[in-house]
C-alpha cells in the first residue's frame, strides 16, 4: 500500500471532520450522527444518481455509513480530506450495485481495498463549504462543451470506461479520452483560482 | 523519473475507473512497483474525481433511513462496549484471511469455473466476516458460516487434486489403457487407464443403469494362480448412462494384475463378486 508514502498534513489533522472521525474510533454515536447530518444529503444525492431508485438508494447510503461507523480505524488510517473519501466510496458502493444489476462483469478487484484508497486533496486546495462547492462544480462542468460533459458524467455516474463511451457517443475512442482528462484539468485549475 | 511520463495522462482515467482493462493492468502493475509520485498522482486524481459527486441534482434522504441506521449504530456501539471480543484475528489488514488467498492464486491457475466459485466463496468469507465483527450475538452463526466455508473450500481443493490427478493419468504416456468389452450385454466398451504412480480413471458411457441402488464395482484380477479378485471402487452412471471414476490407491499393482472386471453389487459394494462380469479387459 501507498499509506506510508503519504502524511497528514496538520491542518487537516485538526479540521472538525477529522476531529469527528476520531470520535468513531471510541463508538461516539454522538459524533456519527453529526457526520451523518452533514453529509448524508450529499452521498444520498450521489448514490440517487447512479442507483436511479430511492429504495436502492437508502440501502447504499445505509451501508456507507455503517461502513464509516464500522472501520473508521481504516479511514484514520489514510487520512485524507474525509469528504472526498466518503464520497469515493459512496460512488463504488453505488456501482457495485449497478454492475450486479445489470449482471455486467464483476471487476476482481479487492472491494475492501477501497477502504483504503488514498485521497490527497491538492496543495492548494482551499475550504469550501458545501453550497459553494457544488456551484463551482457545476458551474465548472458546465462550461466544458456537452459532448464533453457527458463523457465526464457517463464515466462518473455510469461506471462506463473509455471505449464504451466511445460506443455510446459514437466518437473515436481517441477524442473521448482527451476530452475526459481535459475535462477534468479544467475542473482542477478552475477549483484551484476559487475563493 | 521520466519513466512514469508514460502514465502521465492515466492518472485521471484510472481514479475515475474509465481506463479500459489493458491500460488499468499497466498503470497498476507499475503501482505495485511503490512509485511514489504516481500513487499521489492517482489520490490526487481521486480528489479530483470526487468533486464530480457535486454535480448530482440534490435530493434528501428520509428520516426512516436516519432512524433505522441511528438504531443499528447504537446497538453495535453498546455491544461494542460491553464486549472485549476480539475480531478478525485470523485475517489479512484487508480481511481476506490469508489461507484463502494462497488458496485462490493456486485456483485461479485451474479452470475459470473454479475461479468464479473461488471469486464468490471469497464474497461469502468477507460477508461472513463482516458479519462477525458487527454483533457479538452473530459470532456464533458467523463462526459456522465461516467454517462451512472452509469446508467447501477444502472440498473444492480435493476436488482439483483429483481433476490434476485423472489429468496426469490420462495423458501421461507412461499409463496402460485397458479395454474393457462387455459380456454378453450389449454395451459399448469401458476404458481404463492405469499410471503406476497416479492410480487408475475409469470411464464409462452409455453403460446400462444398474437395477434398482445397486452399483457397478471394479475388480482386479490377480495374476498370481487362485488369487481371489481384489474389491475396487464402486460407482453408479449418470443420468445419461456416464461416469468416470479415480482409483487413486488401487489395491495392487499393475505388474500384479491379470486384467480388471466390472460386476453389478448391492449398494455400498463387496468383499467378493457376487455376480459374474459384465465388462472384463486384460492388462496388455
Ligand atoms: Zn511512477
Amino acid at each position: 500500500m501507498f499509506l506510508a508514502a503519504f502524511s497528514p498534513k496538520d491542518d487537516r489533522e485538526a479540521s472538525p471532520d477529522a476531529a469527528l472521525v476520531r470520535l468513531l474510533l471510541q463508538n461516539d454515536v454522538g459524533a456519527f450522527e453529526k457526520l451523518y447530518d452533514k453529509y448524508s444529503r450529499i452521498v444520498y444525492s450521489l448514490v440517487l444518481r447512479i442507483v436511479q431508485q430511492s429504495g436502492p438508494a437508502e440501502e447504499v447510503v445505509q451501508d456507507v455509513f455503517l461502513q464509516l461507523w464500522r472501520n473508521s480505524a481504516q479511514y484514520d488510517a489514510t487520512r485524507g480530506p474525509f469528504v472526498p473519501w466518503l464520497l469515493t466510496l459512496a460512488r463504488n458502493r453505488a456501482l457495485d450495485t449497478l454492475r450486479l444489476k445489470s449482471e455486467r462483469q464483476r471487476r476482481l478487484e479487492n472491494q475492501t481495498d477501497e477502504l483504503f484508497s488514498v485521497v490527497v486533496a491538492p496543495q492548494y486546495e482551499k475550504e469550501l463549504d458545501e453550497k459553494r462547492r457544488a456551484e463551482r462544480v457545476r458551474s465548472l462542468v458546465g462550461e466544458l462543451n456537452p459532448q464533453q460533459k457527458r463523457a465526464i458524467e457517463l464515466a462518473y455516474f455510469q461506471g462506463l470506461s473509455h471505449s464504451e463511451i466511445a460506443a455510446e457517443l459514437k466518437e473515436p475512442l481517441g477524442t473521448v479520452k482527451s476530452w475526459i482528462r481535459n475535462g477534468l484539468i479544467r475542473l482542477k485549475e478552475g477549483l484551484h483560482t476559487a475563493s | 523519473m521520466s519513466n512514469c511520463d508514460q502514465f502521465r495522462e492515466m492518472y485521471e482515467a484510472y481514479a475515475l475507473g474509465a481506463l479500459d482493462p489493458p491500460e488499468r493492468a499497466v498503470l497498476e502493475a507499475h503501482l505495485a512497483t511503490g512509485c511514489a509520485e504516481c500513487a499521489k498522482s492517482v489520490a490526487e486524481a481521486r480528489w479530483l474525481v470526487s468533486q464530480l459527486a457535486y454535480l448530482a441534482p440534490e435530493a434528501a434522504t428520509s428520516d426512516m433511513l436516519k432512524g433505522r441506521l441511528m438504531q443499528t449504530v447504537r446497538s453495535e456501539a453498546e455491544a461494542k462496549s460491553s464486549s472485549s471480543v476480539s475480531t478478525g484475528a485470523t485475517t489479512t489488514a484487508s480481511g481476506i484471511p490469508y489461507w484463502l488467498s494462497a488458496s485462490i492464486a493456486a485456483l485461479l491457475l485451474l479452470t475459470l469455473y473454479f475461479a468464479w466459485d473461488a471469486h464468490r466463496l471469497k464474497d461469502e468469507l468477507r460477508a461472513a466476516n463482516e458479519q462477525n465483527q458487527r454483533n457479538e450475538q452473530l459470532v456464533a452463526s458467523a463462526k459456522g458460516e465461516f467454517a462451512a466455508t472452509q469446508q467447501k473450500l477444502a472440498a473444492m481443493e480435493e476436488q482439483m487434486a483429483k481433476m490434476h490427478r485423472e489429468t496426469a493419468i490420462l495423458t501421461d504416456p507412461s499409463s496402460v489403457k485397458i479395454m474393457l468389452a462387455a459380456q454378453k450385454i450389449q454395451a459399448p466398451q469401458m476404458v481404463a487407464m492405469w499410471h503406476a504412480k497416479y492410480g487408475i480413471v475409469l470411464t464409462g458411457q452409455k453403460v446400462p443403469m444398474p437395477s434398482g441402488n445397486r452399483v457397478l464395482q471394479l475388480w482386479l484380477i490377480p495374476k498370481a494362480r487362485g488369487g481371489k479378485p481384489m474389491p475396487s471402487m464402486t460407482v453408479r452412471p449418470d443420468a445419461n448412462g456416464n461416469f468416470e471414476v479415480l482409483v487413486s490407491n488401487p489395491p495392487a499393482a499393475g505388474s500384479d494384475t491379470k486384467a480388471l472386471a466390472i460386476t453389478e453389487e448391492p449398494a455400498g459394494g463387496s468383499a467378493a463378486p457376487t455376480t459374474t462380469p459384465k465388462w472384463v479387459g486384460a492388462m496388455t
